[in-house]
């Protein structure tokens, strides 16, 4: 079946003014890009799609993932992964560790081999049991891609997850969320205010007006 | 430039630099007079006790160096009972706060219930232990709340049943204060951890992190945010176990007495008409250390185990271990605990304004003033003690606490570990043990003042707590303020005095009131440094909690909770009316 | 920042400030130290012995050790500070121990401190067994008390009671301060006179009512003074029909060879009694007062107490029901006087002595017998007394909870104060730890 995710009519209110609405459809493996100055409401859509909305907060609307209302489900119940602009690792944890904390109940062996052709795969060989936060940033962000990938997530959200890189390693690694993004066909919005962060998701593009209040 | 203004500018900056070096050296050794204060008396009144213990005392003429003490100590009936007691209690009531602060951490994480039960549970931090007991021994025992709730519609009662709470020889009721006592600290604790700015929100945001991998918000808890959490629990942890294990207002006033806890016995001992039993008691001191310790060990010991066997747990990829069925427990269990302190709470009220009040009449017949009346009259030099020796106390305190922490800053290292753990030391070490052997050492250096004995053993635990909530919101503060006012030519005396003491107004205040309720709330010391001559609010109360009047206990454990309140109001009112706060 | 309103003002006067807290602090400090002592007298061998314990004792601080644990009391000594505060302005400081043994041991820590002459108790109020520890390590000031003016008032003659403890002699060590007797009392709803349920008389009469109602009676825990009491009370009426060489026993200090003998009907009788008792025995609680508030919480129906006084009173401070009757046993009530005493190493012998001697004055006497204020017998008597003195003891109306006059039909005197130790030590041993 084909993956989507779908938000139909929604609308933020803060206050009893309206932040933002829309209404998109997002195929399997397409990126739709949000772009908006600060205070336009791009956390919110974020935190709305996972439902951690702040009380702050109202919303009408609903949201389908692959044809079914998550609106109703908690955060844990959705399978939304969500990246965020710091790796937000786990320092209690290794690297592979961490990995593996995000992946589904299984055989323990399988598991291990899974994480190390993962970390093959982004160019992380032979770091499983280092500590997190002894890697540089673009590795953590690596690492912080994977964990999401592994849990096998229906949909992806970005929060601009390539602010804290620097310009080439911001490439580097936007070519690798984004060609994972692909080959998994998982639907995925990401919210930035970096124009060649929009080019290169080669998507839809929405630009949010800022609210005066 | 003239000669004559050139002098005067080297002789200005030699002033200043003079000035300077005047507060810069009080600022730099009041690190290490703080350890001194701390580790002297903690260790010379160790080394007082220990010595008797092996059977040296001149002062009792006993020279000969053995085991004699603890030969008798061996000897006395019961004395495996009391040890089993002492351990049992001190560990099972830990755990029981330890686990139940956990589950309503993980149950309520990212809800706003958390907030409405830290605001709940706070006043109930400043309940001294006596009064906690005091009003424990009102709900349980077998003509108490609890049963006049129940009777005689349900059970049929009309003479207050055979029961065995309190005073029961298993020690239930002791474990069921102390538990009481405990879990609103230990939940505090915790959630002055999460509030720290940094750490609060990385752990926020991991455990929203772990939502999204699909983790139940109570196992998100577990695996995630504890590991990082624990760590940082773990000596209040220690401190409360270290407590319960050697406490005497608990066992006191709700224990057995054949035979008592460990620690009651070693100071009936000590009282005792008959100085050879000193002996004795010094060995029960040691011996009860030695129980401390291993506890603490034994706790340690227990840590690492479950590391390592739920190390494969954290990753094992289970997102769900029953979590509905134990978040409906949590719920019940929460409600349970607060409406017990609450019940207790209205019981001790209803007590000391009780007429007649026969079992098993819910109300009593007669609500009457003559109860505060009577205490009021009798209260006035204990409530003068206990009020001087507060401030005393605390204002010594917090002014060492701030310029120990502004030594931190200008010396631009951070205190050791040593000394972090030094801070911790009498709250770790049990105060029956060395607490007689200070009393000894003090007797010796100076006889006559026993207020100055009293606020020198009160500042041993009032300083602990002063400095851990001071730290926080001194390390918080933003360098760049002292930076620009020292650009502008301010000595660091001026910085820290018009411009960091400001900036903490309302902690230092917090501090205080803190201080003050610590040392509102301390028996063992006041009566051992005192000789009984200094009464409390707190002695009185413990004598009179197993006295012959529910109602005049109860009217005194009301002003041992009423007077730390106050200062906490205070502490909340006064910034509010000097500071105007920006409005939006 | 936020904006301080008053902190520039403040801050200018900081020195001040300053210098205010810190002269605050030294007033605060000076005044809880001790008080300052007395001058000098002026050259006084011609003024008598007391005017001359009246010049030196004034203006100065007694250290009054003593029981603590009943809130009447407390009250009456707080009114006897304040009539010799402004006799003599004398502070009396009434330091509260929960148990006598407490001020024993620190003048007996003192002394071994050698430190004979700045003690910390003045006064302490004693009697028994206490007292008989105190006079054997020549604790005690001796040879002061029969100077008391008031003394004389007690008809020390042809009264041995005043110059008797336990059977010791007092020798001048202590000044009598009251009397008191080992009466009952029980909760007439809880034993409610019918057949099955009538207030037990004698000793064996406690034994079948408490076994035909169990976990309704009990006594603290030895070395409590008033379980003490109850178990010689015991002991004595246990006794009152053996062989008189056994009997006359009780006279004497216990040994090694008697005790088995003496104290064996005792154990005996208390293998009977405990498993019927309040929380089966297992259990006592750990002083007197404890028990009332058992009887309060209806949890005992039936209790003694030294002092029939504080029944009423209680009463009347809604500290027991208004269905509580107070009686004497009818095979005899346990009877003892209690006294003040100076240790010999007292910083304030004289001011002690005076106060010693106020305690013993008709006024004094009086006010601490009614009921309403303590209702302790009186140790003065009648015939010494001129009228307007008697006028002072008139009693009023009894109080309905109070033992009614004249109920004490036999009196018991109290057995040698070794005993208390024998039977302490045998109590400890059998029933001291629940197995």
């Amino acid at each position: 079946m084909q993956s989507s995710l779908q938000i139909k009519n929604l609308q933020i209110f803060r206050q009893d003014q309206l932040l933002l609405s829309l209404d998109e459809h997002v195929n399997g493996g397409e990126i739709l890009t949000v772009m908006g100055p600060s205070g336009s409401g791009k956390s919110s859509l974020l935190n709305w799609l996972t439902g951690t909305l702040s009380s702050s907060f109202t919303a009408t609307g609903e949201v389908w993932l692959n044809g079914q209302n998550v609106g109703n489900l908690p955060t844990h119940l959705r399978h939304i992964g969500v990246l965020y602009q710091d790796a937000l690792l786990f320092s209690h944890l290794t690297v592979a560790s961490n990995i593996a904390f995000a992946m589904p109940k299984g055989n323990k062996k399988q598991r291990l081999a899974k994480v190390e052709e993962a970390l093959e795969q982004v160019g992380l060989q032979g770091m499983a049991n280092r500590h997190p936060d002894n890697l540089s940033g673009g590795q953590q962000a690596r690492v912080a891609l994977l964990r999401t990938l592994l849990s096998e997530p229906k949909a992806i959200l970005l929060d601009e997850p390539f602010s804290k890189l620097d310009t080439q390693l911001r490439v580097d690694t936007r070519q690798l969320v984004f060609d994972q993004i692909r080959n998994r066909k998982l639907p995925t919005i990401m919210v930035t205010h970096d124009h060649s962060d929009a080019e290169a998701a080669k998507g839809k593009v929405i630009h949010l007006q800022a609210i005066n209040l | 430039m003239s000669a004559l203004s050139k002098d005067k500018t080297a002789s200005s900056a030699r002033a200043a630099h003079h000035k300077t070096d005047r507060f810069t050296r009080l600022v730099k050794y009041s690190p290490r007079f703080l350890l001194a204060l701390l580790i002297l008396p903690v260790l010379g009144g160790l080394l007082s006790v220990l010595l008797p213990a092996f059977g040296w005392a001149p002062a009792l003429e006993q020279t000969t160096i053995g085991l004699q003490g603890f030969k008798a100590l061996w000897q006395t009936p019961g004395i495996t009972q009391m040890a089993t007691l002492s351990v049992a209690t001190g560990l099972i009531s830990t755990l029981l706060a330890f686990l139940m602060t956990l589950m309503i951490l993980a149950a309520f994480f990212n809800s706003l219930w958390l907030n409405r039960i830290e605001r709940l549970l706070s006043p109930i931090l400043v309940i001294p232990h006596a009064a906690a007991a005091i009003a424990v021994g009102f709900l349980i025992a077998p003509s108490g709340m609890f049963s006049r709730l129940v009777s005689p519609w349900l059970t049929g009662w009309e003479l207050a049943p055979h029961g065995i709470f309190p005073h029961d020889p298993y020690g239930i009721s002791i474990i069921l204060g102390l538990t009481l006592k405990e879990l609103p600290f230990l939940l505090l604790m915790a959630l002055g951890v999460l509030a720290q700015p940094e750490l609060g929100k990385k752990l926020r945001q991991q455990h929203k992190v772990a939502l999204n991998l699909g983790y139940r918000p109570m196992t998100a808890f577990f695996k995630v945010v504890l590991p990082n959490l624990y760590p940082l629990l773990r000596l209040p942890i220690f401190a409360v176990l270290a407590y319960a294990s050697a406490s005497v207002e608990m066992p006191l006033i709700l224990g057995p007495n054949t035979p008592p806890t460990l620690a009651v016995a070693i100071m009936n001992w000590f009282n005792d008409v008959d100085l050879n039993l000193r002996i004795k008691a010094s060995a029960g001191a040691v011996l009860q250390l030695a129980l401390t310790g291993s506890l603490l060990a034994l706790w340690l010991a227990c840590e690492k185990t479950i590391k390592t066997l739920c190390s494969d747990l954290l990753t094992n990829g289970q997102r769900d271990y029953g979590g509905d069925f134990w978040h409906k427990v949590i719920i019940v269990l929460t409600t349970l605990v607060i409406g017990f302190i609450l019940l207790a709470l209205m019981g001790l009220v209803m007590w000391s304004v009780a007429g007649f009040w026969r079992f098993p009449a819910a109300l009593p017949e007669q609500l009457v003033l003559l109860h505060f009346q009577s205490a009021l009259m009798q209260m006035g030099s204990p409530l003068f003690n206990t009020l001087t020796i507060g401030l005393v106390t605390t204002i010594f305190a917090v002014v060492l606490t701030l310029l120990c922490l502004e030594s931190e800053q200008l010396t631009a290292k951070p205190l050791s570990r040593f000394t972090s753990l030094i801070i911790y030391l009498p709250l770790l070490v049990p105060s029956i043990a060395f607490l007689f052997g200070l009393v000894w050492l003090q007797q010796l250096i100076n006889n006559q003042t026993a207020f100055f004995n009293v606020a020198f053993t009160h500042l041993l635990f009032v300083l602990p707590y002063v400095f851990l909530s001071l730290s926080s919101s001194y390390r918080r503060l933003d360098p760049r303020f002292s930076n620009v006012a020292a650009s502008l030519g301010a000595t660091p005396c001026k910085v820290f005095l018009q411009v960091k003491l400001p900036q903490l107004f309302a902690p230092i205040l917090i501090a205080a009131a803190l201080g003050l309720a610590i040392s509102f709330g301390q028996y063992l010391p006041t009566l051992l440094a005192g000789g009984g001559r200094i009464a409390t609010i707190t002695t009185e109360a413990v004598t009179l909690a197993n006295g012959a009047s529910r109602r005049t206990s109860a009217v005194y454990a009301i002003m041992q909770i009423a007077l730390p309140l106050i200062g906490f109001i205070l502490a909340w009112v006064l910034p509010k009316c000097f500071f105007k706060s920006a409005r939006r | 920042m936020p904006v301080i309103k008053s902190w520039p003002t403040l801050t200018r006067y900081r020195s001040y400030w300053v210098a205010l807290f810190v002269f605050l602090g030294i007033c605060v400090g000076i005044s809880s130290s001790t008080a300052v002592t007395n001058t000098v007298a002026s050259t006084d061998e011609d003024q008598s012995y007391w005017q001359q314990m009246e010049t030196h004792g004034k203006n100065q601080d007694v250290y009054f050790y003593a029981w603590g644990g009943d809130a009447q009391i407390n009250a009456y000594i707080q009114w006897a500070a304040e009539q010799i505060k402004s006799q003599y302005n004398i502070n009396l400081v009434h330091v509260k121990f929960s148990d006598t043994s407490e001020a024993v041991s620190r003048v007996l820590a003192e002394k071994s401190a050698n430190n004979n002459s700045q003690g910390s108790v003045d006064l302490v109020w004693i009697n028994g067994a206490n007292f008989a520890t105190m006079s054997e390590h020549s604790l005690l000031l001796k040879h002061w008390s029969n100077k008391l003016p008031n003394f004389a008032l007690t008809d020390p003659d042809n009264n041995p009671a005043v110059t008797f403890d336990f059977g010791i002699p007092t020798e001048g060590m202590e000044a009598p301060w009251g009397q008191a007797s080992l009466t009952f009392y029980y909760d007439n709803l809880a034993i409610d006179g019918s057949a099955t349920n009538r207030p037990p008389t004698t000793l064996n009469e406690i034994l079948s009512w408490s076994a035909q109602h169990p976990g309704r009676f009990s006594y603290p825990k030895p070395p409590d003074f008033l379980g003490m009491s109850f178990l010689k009370y015991a002991l004595v009426t246990l006794h009152q029909n053996s062989p008189e060489n056994i009997k006359s026993q009780l006279n004497q200090p216990a040994t090694d060879q008697n005790t088995a003998l003496v104290l064996t009907p005792l154990w005996d009788f208390l293998d009977k009694l405990h498993p019927t008792l309040w929380r089966k025995g297992e259990h006592f609680m750990q002083n007197g007062a404890q028990m009332r508030r058992l009887v309060d919480d209806t949890e005992l129906s039936l209790a003694f107490t030294f002092s029939a006084p504080e029944v009423p009173a209680a009463v009347q401070r809604y500290d027991f029901p208004e269905s509580i009757r107070s009686y004497a046993m009818d095979d005899g009530s346990l009877s003892n006087t209690h006294f003040v005493a100076i240790p010999y190493n007292a910083s304030h012998p004289q001011s002690a002595q005076l106060v010693a001697n106020f305690l013993l004055s008709p006024t004094a006497q009086a006010h601490k017998q009614k009921a309403s204020v303590w209702g302790d017998k009186t140790v003065l008597i009648q015939s010494t007394l001129n009228n307007d003195q008697q006028a002072l003891f008139k009693t009023s109306e009894p109080h309905p909870s109070a033992l009614p006059f004249n109920s004490i039909k036999r009196t018991l005197s109290e057995p040698h104060p070794s005993w208390v130790d024998a039977i302490m030590q045998g109590w400890e041993m059998r029933y001291g730890v629940s197995q």
